[in-house]
């Protein structure tokens, strides 16, 4: 485009960018591809394998498919509070008339702070011996036979240690989708509302279809953030109790650095990356779709 | 410097309404009641757990073991901050994560504006490729460079030293910020560059006499949403780092879980609240430039 421009000049800009990128990012995804294929435990010498990791994987391990389901209740629970909340919220915040800046500042704090400080504060929270936030609110409102230790219960630890990934960036999304909401011509709204639409015909016949573009791009952000979830349930629980917590990131991570099992924890995180992959494919396939409809 | 088409704070309700509007706006206010006391709710549930940490943090130990959680403290102590600088060394922790984020923030504000240039500003045949290949970076789980970088580093040595976090916190952030410059070099009008053509100048002197200066809002937002990640990366740090000498913040809170996981809670509260409060001020002073970076680095990325 610039008209005095030379091939080296373009390599030059181009060259230092490409090749932190291409160290960081891209030979490793190469790199984790290749080590699939081997059983390797980071001393001994490298064995090629073939597809015996991915049959593995696929056919002989039930804690792989136990992570992978676990992997999705916890994504369901974080797109739930995620996107569920932010659009809550950030359609509640245009009804009001003032406080709204002070209100997204509050709203977005949890996002600043650091995991293992959320994952300590939780653990905290879920407490019962003694007595945490939780556990009490539970007695004061006449639940006292919900009071549980949250964390080591296996039928509500998965839940647990989501609720908190959802929590930290709801603040995130809504900020998102209430710039979004802002940007919805008022004049279509007035005309609406002079025809006499109701306030859910409002929302999704004029508002919804406005912001679908910015959406779209929430559902893939969130998603994929969901599906790399990790410090949160790697530090308060580390999986357990047994697998019931387990992820499949925290189970590629404890293959990788306790078990010393390289190829095996590289096939995990090609899955991984396909998975996400797939999710984003999934996302604008749905969405797109129904947008042409 | 932030043009942010705010919401007037106040209404411009001079005008008394005439009261046909008057009474076509009764039942909103019922709705508009009953939105204010939810977000409250809401913003309750947002905020109060980090009060309470901070609450925590000034309770004597025996109180927090044997009260309500949600009593106010009996009374004020500061002995628990004094045990937390004692545990750990949480001025070295500061450091180190100051040092991890201005470095790994210097790479991704100057790689990502060459490469933004080169793609935008000067193009080439196979720009869409490039493109194409940065946006694998935001799809891809940061997870999947673990073990290939724990594997290189240890064949470079490079294991436990700064670059070792650097590098893929930079990496991982850099398609972003590439997506963020170039969307504003979009804007720049094109007879600005014809013009310094023909004045000669060539595509260095452009880029350091023009694009550069004209980028330094962008970079500001860069900076703002790469450093909230970066200051608070836990994944990295815990992998490639082992020496106490490197260890970040997230790391160095780890040390307060004690031997058989016994945890002297007060104190670890006091410790998150010393390391929070840099980035937190930082946020607070700072919250609008970097609530509109979050906002446009989602609608362009």
């Amino acid at each position: 485009m610039l008209p005095n421009r030379s091939r080296t000049s373009v390599l030059v800009f181009l060259l230092p960018p490409l090749l932190l990128y291409g160290a960081a990012v891209l030979f490793p995804i190469l790199q984790s591809l290749f080590l699939s294929f081997f059983s390797w435990n980071g001393i001994s010498e490298m064995e090629f394998v073939g597809l015996a990791n991915y049959i593995r994987m696929f056919v002989g391990d039930d804690i792989f498919w136990r992570a992978f389901l676990n992997a999705l209740i916890y994504l369901a629970i974080c797109l739930v509070l995620q996107l569920g909340g932010a659009l809550a919220v950030a359609s509640l915040l245009t009804s009001l008339r003032r406080g709204r800046e002070l209100i997204k500042t509050l709203y977005l704090l949890p996002a600043v702070i650091s995991t293992v400080a959320i994952a300590f504060l939780f653990v905290r929270i879920y407490s019962l011996e003694p007595v945490g936030l939780l556990n009490q609110l539970l007695h004061w409102i006449g639940l006292g036979s919900l009071e549980r230790p949250w964390l080591s219960d296996v039928n509500t630890v998965l839940a647990a240690v989501s609720a908190p990934e959802g929590w930290r960036f709801t603040g995130l999304y809504m900020l998102i989708i209430y710039a979004a909401l802002l940007a919805v011509p008022k004049e279509l709204e007035e005309a609406a509302v002079l025809d006499g639409a109701s306030r859910w015909t409002l929302f999704s016949k004029i508002r919804f279809p406005y912001i679908r573009p910015v959406w779209i791009t929430t559902t893939i952000m969130a998603t994929t953030y969901g599906l790399r979830g990790f410090d949160i349930p790697y530090l308060m629980t580390n999986g357990g109790p047994g697998q019931s917590s387990e992820l499949l990131t925290t189970y590629m991570y404890k293959t990788a650095f306790t078990s010393t099992d390289f190829g095996y924890a590289s096939t995990i995180s090609v899955f991984i990356v396909i998975e996400c992959l797939a999710a984003v494919g999934l996302i604008l396939f749905l969405l797109k779709r129904k947008a042409d409809a | 410097m932030i043009t942010q088409a705010a919401p007037p704070a106040q209404p411009p309700a001079v005008v008394p309404p005439t009261p046909a509007v008057r009474r076509r706006k009764r039942r909103p206010d019922l709705f508009r009641t009953l939105s204010r006391v939810l977000i409250t709710l809401i913003v309750i549930v947002q905020v109060y757990p980090l009060a309470w940490q901070f609450l925590t943090s000034l309770r004597s130990e025996h109180d927090f073991a044997t009260g309500d959680p949600f009593a106010l403290p009996s009374s004020l102590t500061w002995e628990n901050y004094a045990r937390a600088f004692e545990t750990g060394d949480l001025g070295r922790n500061i450091l180190n994560s100051f040092v991890v984020t201005m470095g790994a923030n210097v790479l991704i504000v100057l790689l990502g504006m060459m490469a933004a240039y080169a793609i935008q500003v000067l193009g080439f045949r196979l720009s869409k490729l490039v493109r194409g290949l940065f946006l694998i970076g935001i799809i891809v789980p940061v997870q999947i460079a673990l073990v290939p970088l724990f594997i290189d580093y240890s064949q470079v040595n490079l294991l436990d030293t700064y670059q070792s976090m650097i590098i893929p916190l930079a990496g991982f952030s850099l398609p972003m910020s590439v997506y963020l410059f170039s969307s504003f070099y979009e804007y720049i009008p094109k007879e600005t560059y014809e013009a310094a053509s023909l004045d000669g100048a060539g595509p260095y002197r452009i880029f350091g006499l023009i694009t550069l200066p004209l980028s330094v809002n962008t970079v500001v937002t860069v900076v703002l949403v790469n450093s909230i990640f970066i200051w608070n990366d836990f994944i990295f740090a815990n992998t490639f780092v082992l020496s106490e000498d490197l260890k970040t913040i997230p790391l160095g809170l780890q040390n307060y879980i004690g031997a058989m996981g016994k945890v002297d809670w007060t104190a670890t509260f006091a410790a998150v609240c010393v390391t929070i409060t840099p980035l937190l001020l930082v946020f607070l002073v700072l919250n609008k430039a970097m609530i509109q970076g979050l906002e446009s680095g989602a609608t362009k990325g």
